[in-house]
C-alpha cells in the first residue's frame, strides 16, 4: 500500500509524510499562539473537530480490547495472528488520542492536575475519563512490547512480562469497559441540551455498545486492508466469526436504539426533527442495519470485501453518532455556527497520516504479523 | 427541549433501583445550600441603566467591550470580560418590553462543579460557585456543561482561564453585598438569604395581583438557583430556558458513585471467571493448572 515492490517511495506515501509534516508545523502555531487563533472555537462552540477526534478514535481503536479480550480470555490461539497489527493500530489510535486532548486543553501545561489526588473530583465523567485514556494507554504499551523485545531480543523482560500478559490484558479490559462508557456518560449533565434522539440515560450502555462493535470492524478493517497491503495471506475464518459477533451485538444496538425512545414516547422524533433526524437515520442505515444485512449473510461475511464493506460501514455509523452528540446535536448556548478552521483539519488529518505511517514502520521492522516459515506469535 | 422523564430507566434494572430511592443518595446531600446568599432580580423594577453592569466591570477590573467599528457600546452576550448584563426582550407581537439581567445563577446543584475533573470550580458554603484558576486544564467541559451558557473562555489568550461571575465572593467575605446590587439606583436586585427573598418574592407577588407571572425562576428551577427572577412577563419569552426541578448532576453522579464501581467490578469478576473456566477445561484434570489459573482472577478484583 505505502511503498512499491521495488520498496521506492509511493505518492500515497509522500502525502502521508507530507501531512505529518505540516501537522506538525501548525500543532507548534497552536501551542504558541493559543487555542483562538487556531481554532473556530468559541464561547458559543467550546468544542469542535478535536473532541469528535476523540471520541471517535477512542471506540475505533477498541479493537485492541476486544481482540485481546478474544485471544487471552477466551484463549483461543488462532487469534494471535490478528492480535497484534490490531493491538499495534489500537494503541496508535490512542497514542494519537492523546495528542489531541493535549492539543485541545486550553492549559496544557497543566495536564498533571488531573494526577494529583487532592484535585480529583470522582463525580466528573471528565475525570474518569482522563485517568482511563492515561492508564490504559500505559497498559497499550505494555501490550505492544512484546513485539519491540521480541526484536530487540531483550530475553531477560520479555521473560518478566510474559507471565503478565493475562492480567495486563484483564486490567486493560476493564478499563476500556469504563472508559467507554464513561465517554457517554460524559452527556448525562446534558439532558437540556443534547437533542432528545441522543439524550438518554442509557448513553454509557450505548456508547459501550458501540465501542465492542466498533472496535471489532475496525479490526476487521485492519486485518482486512493490512493483511492485503503487505501482501500476508490471511484466514478469513477468523474474521468471518468476529463478522458474526458484530452483527448479533449491531442487533443489540439497534433494540436498544428504538427500545429506548420507544419506552421515551419520543420515537416521532425520527422522523420530525428535520436534518436531525436525517443525522440519527443515517447512522442507523449507513452504520446498522446494511451491516446487519452484510455480516449476517454467510455467503457476505465469508468473503474479504463482503467483510471490508461492512466493517467500513459500521465504522461510518460510529463516526456520525460521534460527530452528532458532541456536536451538531449539541445545542449550541447563542445563535453562532461552527466549521472547523483549517488548522484544525490540518492537525486531526496529521494525526491519522502519523498513525498509518508508524503503523508502516512497525510492520517493517518489528515482528508484528506472523512469518509463513517460523512462530513468531 | 422538552423536559425529560425518567421514564426511560425502566429499561435499566440498577439505574432504575439507584434513583428509585432518593433519600439515599449522596451526591445528593453534597452540594445543596438552600440557605445560602442570594439575589432576586425584579424586571418590573429594572430601568435598563446598566448601572450593575458598570459596577461589575469596575469590581472585578474587567475591561469595556468594543463592538464592530470599534465603539464601546454594550455588550450583546456574556463574555470572559462581561459577567453581568443587561438584556432586552420584545416579545412578538406585544408592546411591552422586558429587561433580563444575566450572570452565573450559581446553582444550588452546579453542573459546572459536578463536570470539572480537578474540582477548579467549587461552590462555597455561602452558595457562590467560585473558580480556582490554578487547577484548570482548560478542557471546557464547565462551559459545555452549564444549562444557562454562563462560563466563558479567554479565547485571544495562549494560557486562557475560564472566566464568569464570582458572586462578587470577595465582597461577600467582606460583609459587603455583590457590586451589581449595590449599584442598582431602584432596588431592582435583592440580596439577602435565599430563605427570605423567596418569602419576599412570594410577597411581591400576592400583593401585586396582575404585575408578576405567578413563578419565582430560580426557586425550584434545576433543583434550585441562588439567582432568583420575578417577571411580568413569561420567562420564556424573556429567554430563560424552560427547566425542570430534577438537578440535571443527579443522574450522572448517582452513575459516577455507583456505576463505576460496579462495572469495574462485574466485569473483572466475570473475566476471571471466564478465564480460570477456560483455563481449567484445558488443564483438564491437572490440579496444579487449576489452582495457579485462580489467581489472575482475584488480582483483577483487587486492581478494579
Amino acid at each position: 500500500m505505502i511503498t512499491t515492490k521495488e520498496g521506492r517511495l509511493s505518492v500515497g506515501y509522500l502525502i502521508l509524510v507530507a501531512l505529518a509534516v505540516i501537522g506538525l508545523t501548525v500543532g507548534i502555531l497552536r501551542f504558541v499562539n493559543g487555542l483562538g487563533a487556531t481554532t473556530n472555537l468559541s464561547d458559543d462552540y467550546p468544542w469542535g473537530l478535536w473532541i469528535v477526534y476523540d471520541v471517535f478514535f477512542i471506540p475505533v481503536s477498541a479493537g485492541a480490547f476486544m481482540i485481546s479480550a478474544v485471544t487471552h480470555i477466551y484463549n483461543r490461539e488462532e487469534y494471535h495472528t490478528i492480535a497484534r497489527p490490531v493491538v499495534l493500530a489500537g494503541f496508535l489510535g490512542y497514542l494519537f488520542v492523546v495528542v489531541i486532548l493535549l492539543m485541545d486543553l486550553g492549559r496544557w501545561h497543566k495536564f498533571y492536575n488531573i494526577l494529583i489526588p487532592m484535585y480529583w473530583n470522582l463525580h466528573s465523567f471528565m475525570f474518569e475519563v482522563s485517568m482511563c485514556v492515561t492508564i490504559y494507554t500505559g497498559i497499550l504499551i505494555m501490550e505492544v512490547a512484546p513485539a519491540i523485545l521480541e526484536r530487540l531480543k531483550w530475553q531477560n523482560l520479555l521473560g518478566m512480562i510474559r507471565p503478565l500478559t493475562v492480567l495486563i490484558a484483564g486490567a486493560g479490559i476493564v478499563l476500556s469497559s469504563l472508559h467507554q462508557s464513561s465517554l457517554g456518560s460524559l452527556f448525562l449533565l446534558m439532558p437540556y441540551k443534547l437533542h432528545p434522539l441522543w439524550w438518554t440515560p442509557l448513553l454509557p450502555l450505548m456508547f459501550f455498545t458501540a465501542a465492542a462493535f466498533g472496535g471489532l470492524s475496525m479490526a476487521i478493517f485492519v486485518a482486512v486492508v493490512s493483511f492485503r497491503a503487505f501482501r500476508r495471506r490471511l484466514e478469513l475464518g477468523l474474521l468471518t466469526d468476529l463478522a458474526k459477533i458484530v452483527s448479533i451485538m449491531l442487533g443489540i444496538y439497534l433494540v436498544l436504539k428504538v427500545g429506548d425512545l420507544l419506552l421515551a414516547g419520543e420515537l416521532g422524533l425520527v422522523l420530525s426533527e428535520g436534518w436531525l433526524s436525517l443525522l440519527f437515520l443515517a447512522e442507523m442505515v449507513i452504520g446498522v442495519i446494511v451491516p446487519i444485512i452484510l455480516f449476517g449473510t454467510p455467503k457476505m461475511r465469508e468473503s474479504s470485501s463482503g467483510l471490508f464493506w461492512g466493517a467500513a460501514c459500521v465504522l461510518v455509523g460510529l463516526a456520525i453518532n460521534r460527530t452528532s452528540v458532541p456536536l451538531l446535536a449539541l445545542k449550541a448556548t447563542g445563535g453562532a455556527v461552527y466549521f472547523p478552521h483549517w488548522m484544525e483539519f490540518t492537525v486531526a488529518a496529521a494525526c491519522v497520516a502519523a498513525g498509518v505511517l508508524l503503523f508502516d514502520l512497525a510492520v517493517r521492522f518489528l515482528p508484528v504479523f506472523p512469518e509463513p516459515e517460523t512462530e513468531a506469535v | 427541549m422538552d423536559r425529560r422523564s425518567f421514564l426511560k430507566l425502566s429499561g435499566v434494572g440498577l439505574g432504575a433501583a439507584l434513583l428509585g430511592t432518593k433519600q439515599a443518595d449522596p451526591a445528593r446531600a453534597s452540594h445543596a445550600h438552600s440557605n445560602g446568599m442570594a439575589m432576586l432580580y425584579d424586571n418590573t423594577k429594572c430601568i435598563g441603566c446598566r448601572a450593575c453592569q458598570n459596577a461589575c466591570k469596575e469590581w472585578n477590573r474587567n475591561p469595556p467591550e468594543a463592538g464592530p467599528g470599534g465603539l464601546y457600546d454594550a455588550p450583546t452576550e456574556l463574555s470572559a470580560d462581561t459577567w453581568t448584563l443587561i438584556q432586552v426582550a420584545k416579545p412578538e407581537g406585544s408592546d411591552e418590553w422586558a429587561f433580563l439581567k444575566r450572570q452565573c445563577m450559581h446553582c444550588l446543584h452546579p453542573a459546572c462543579v459536578s463536570a470539572c475533573p480537578v474540582g477548579a470550580l467549587q461552590q462555597t458554603e455561602q452558595g457562590a460557585v467560585v473558580y480556582d484558576p490554578d487547577r484548570c486544564i482548560g478542557c471546557r467541559y464547565c462551559m459545555v456543561a452549564c444549562p444557562f451558557g454562563v462560563p466563558k473562555f479567554e479565547w485571544e489568550e495562549t494560557l486562557p482561564f475560564i472566566r464568569k461571575c464570582t458572586f462578587c465572593i470577595d465582597r461577600l467575605e467582606d460583609g459587603l453585598e455583590p457590586a451589581c446590587a449595590a449599584a442598582c439606583p431602584v432596588g431592582a436586585i435583592a440580596f439577602g438569604e435565599r430563605d427570605s427573598l423567596i418569602a419576599e418574592a412570594e410577597d411581591r407577588i400576592r400583593n401585586n395581583p396582575g404585575k408578576y407571572v405567578n413563578h419565582i425562576y430560580g426557586k425550584d428551577e434545576l433543583g434550585g438557583t441562588s439567582m432568583l427572577y420575578l417577571s411580568h412577563i413569561p420567562f420564556e419569552e424573556l429567554g430563560l430556558p424552560t427547566l425542570g426541578s430534577e438537578p440535571v448532576t443527579r443522574l450522572s453522579e448517582v452513575i459516577a458513585t455507583y456505576g463505576t464501581p460496579s462495572v469495574a467490578l462485574s466485569v473483572a469478576t466475570l473475566l476471571g471467571g471466564l478465564y480460570y473456566g477456560f483455563t481449567r477445561r484445558e488443564a483438564g484434570a491437572e490440579e496444579i493448572g487449576a489452582e495457579e489459573a485462580t489467581r489472575p482472577e482475584e488480582r483483577e478484583v483487587e486492581e478494579a
